[in-house]
């Protein structure tokens, strides 16, 4: 009984579906538009936290040392400063390092090749560069490398310069996060209305038979369960249409992303790759359950025959 | 096998569709419920198969009283009775094999019992070679044929008709009062609403008239009168 029932609702959702085809196809679009603007905003705050990480990772402060200073007094500094327990990591410059990316970086400037030549020595001394777990700490550092007196074996401490910078972008960062946030939470209500009230437009056309069924013997179960099942096939269909335009539109968009991202590192593709499963199964829930509590208020209505 | 006992049935604010109505319908009987526009007959079938509740009195369908029937016995009961309307309600987007069907889909009933009675009412509602087509395909005639052949499957003992003609030319109703008279010949308890004056005054059965919702007259072989 439990089976043949169950059957007949599964008939019933797949004949809704494709003899109101017009109706599913419209249903499935608003789907794949709310899928749309959805991960758009997934994809778009991604890009922006890696953006941020990104320039972030390149905040550090070097502390340079005279040409006099051998690597011998260094390597303790070394040790002792990646003992702090806000600093992520320590890199040393050797100085002929030093020199050789100097070197390398004005490779076409002739007049600063031919000065270089004309040195014996090698002006430049090693360098530590020093990076924080977070960007906030990098003042706190500051204050213990003069506690430790390294300031003073140090020929310049390279800070000041990034201080700005850091404080602007931990103000745009905020500000970026808040605006997503505020965004995202606008375009999940319009979303929501949008896709609930596209499903009560389609029940509202089948009110009249929601009403003879009733009148013919049907139990409400029995009617409304092909109109939730035909509400978790438009979820499955607009989901599995929907990435398989996203993924289209990815890779065609990728080389001109990759243009524009090259600085921080975003690869789109890999990203939708790595999260399909986390941001799908996400997607795809939310729908169902707003297919099947908009269904279920819509044909609530018109039972009470 | 339908009593209505005082039966009152007021819509607010201070409407009285039906006021104090009592009859008694035996079985196999083919009886009119008639009276004019807005005197009650439809409020009287809606009662019946539980569309509306009423407001005073008692209604005993088959010995069972669905006077406080629960939501969740309503389906049962509609089961029982079967009912033809005006406006036919055939649902649009399946076939008149598929209406037909449905009526058995909904309670359970096995597919190879629905594969044999489908045909079988068809058969006796004459449209076996249209089972396939689509109601805006089919003609009013035929379409109250097929709303009969639904009504028909679960061999309901009661066979409720509101109107039934009110849609249809001269020789489709004819059609369709002899359909309803040979239902009535196999057993079948057939209650026909209508104000249809030629079809009560040709059949000479029982007619119970109704006139702003009391019952004015209940008389074997009647007349209509109004």
């Amino acid at each position: 009984m439990f089976l043949i029932s169950l059957t007949r609702i599964i008939r019933f959702a797949l004949q809704n579906f494709y003899r109101n085809i017009w109706l599913s196809i419209i249903t499935i679009t608003i789907i794949i538009l709310t899928l749309f603007s959805l991960t758009s905003l997934i994809v778009i705050n991604a890009g922006v936290s890696q953006a941020i990480l990104t320039i972030k990772n390149k905040v550090d402060i070097s502390i340079y040392f005279k040409n006099s200073t051998n690597e011998s007094t260094v390597n303790p500094l070394k040790e002792k400063i990646s003992a702090y327990t806000n600093v992520k990591e320590v890199e040393l410059i050797t100085a002929s390092e030093a020199l050789e990316k100097f070197k390398n970086n004005h490779k076409n400037d002739p007049l600063i090749q031919k000065a270089l030549q004309e040195l014996d020595a090698n002006p430049l001394g090693p360098t530590l560069t020093v990076k924080a777990h977070d960007v906030n700490l990098y003042q706190q550092i500051l204050s213990q490398l003069k506690q430790d007196k390294i300031d003073q074996l140090a020929e310049e401490i390279d800070y000041d310069d990034n201080k700005l910078v850091i404080e602007r972008l931990e103000a745009i960062s905020q500000k970026v996060q808040r605006l997503g946030l505020i965004i995202s939470i606008i375009f999940a209500i319009i979303s929501l209305l949008v896709v609930f009230n596209t499903i009560r437009i389609g029940i509202y056309t089948h009110k009249e038979e929601i009403g003879i069924m009733k009148l013919v013997g049907a139990s409400n179960w029995f009617i409304r369960a092909p109109f939730l099942l035909e509400g978790i096939i438009y979820a499955l269909l607009g989901n599995i249409i929907f990435w398989l335009l996203f993924y289209l539109a990815a890779g065609f968009l990728q080389p001109f992303l990759f243009a524009f991202f090259i600085d921080i590192n975003f690869n789109l593709i890999n990203y939708l790759v790595s999260h399909f499963l986390y941001i799908f199964g996400f997607e795809l829930i939310i729908i169902i359950i707003l297919n099947t509590i908009s269904s279920f208020i819509a044909i609530g209505k018109y039972l009470k025959v | 096998m339908i009593q209505f006992r005082n039966v009152s049935k007021t819509y607010p604010p201070n409407v009285h569709a039906l006021k104090n109505a009592t009859f008694h319908i035996k079985p196999g009987e083919f009886i009119f419920l008639v009276g004019q526009s807005g005197t009650g007959k439809t409020t009287a079938v809606r009662l019946l198969i539980a569309e509306e509740k009423v407001s005073a009195g008692r209604i005993i369908v088959g010995g069972w009283d669905i006077t406080h029937i629960p939501r969740r016995h309503v389906p049962l009961l509609r089961r029982q009775i079967g009912v033809v309307w005006q406006d036919f309600k055939l649902l649009p987007k399946k076939t008149a094999f598929e209406n037909i069907a449905f009526a058995l889909e909904v309670s359970g009933s096995e597919n190879s019992r629905i594969q044999k009675i489908v045909p079988q009412v068809l058969k006796i509602v004459g449209l076996e070679d249209k089972a396939i087509r689509y109601p805006a395909q089919l003609s009013g005639g035929e379409q109250q044929r097929i709303s009969i052949a639904r009504a028909l499957v679960h061999r309901p003992k009661i066979l409720i008709a509101d109107e039934p003609t009110g849609n249809l030319d001269a020789v489709n109703t004819r059609e369709i009062i002899d359909i309803l008279q040979k239902i009535n010949e196999f057993g079948t308890t057939v209650l026909l609403v209508t104000h249809n004056r030629d079809i009560v005054n040709s059949l000479k059965k029982r007619v119970i008239t109704l006139d702003h919702g009391i019952v004015i007259a209940d008389q074997e072989k009647g007349r209509y009168f109004l």
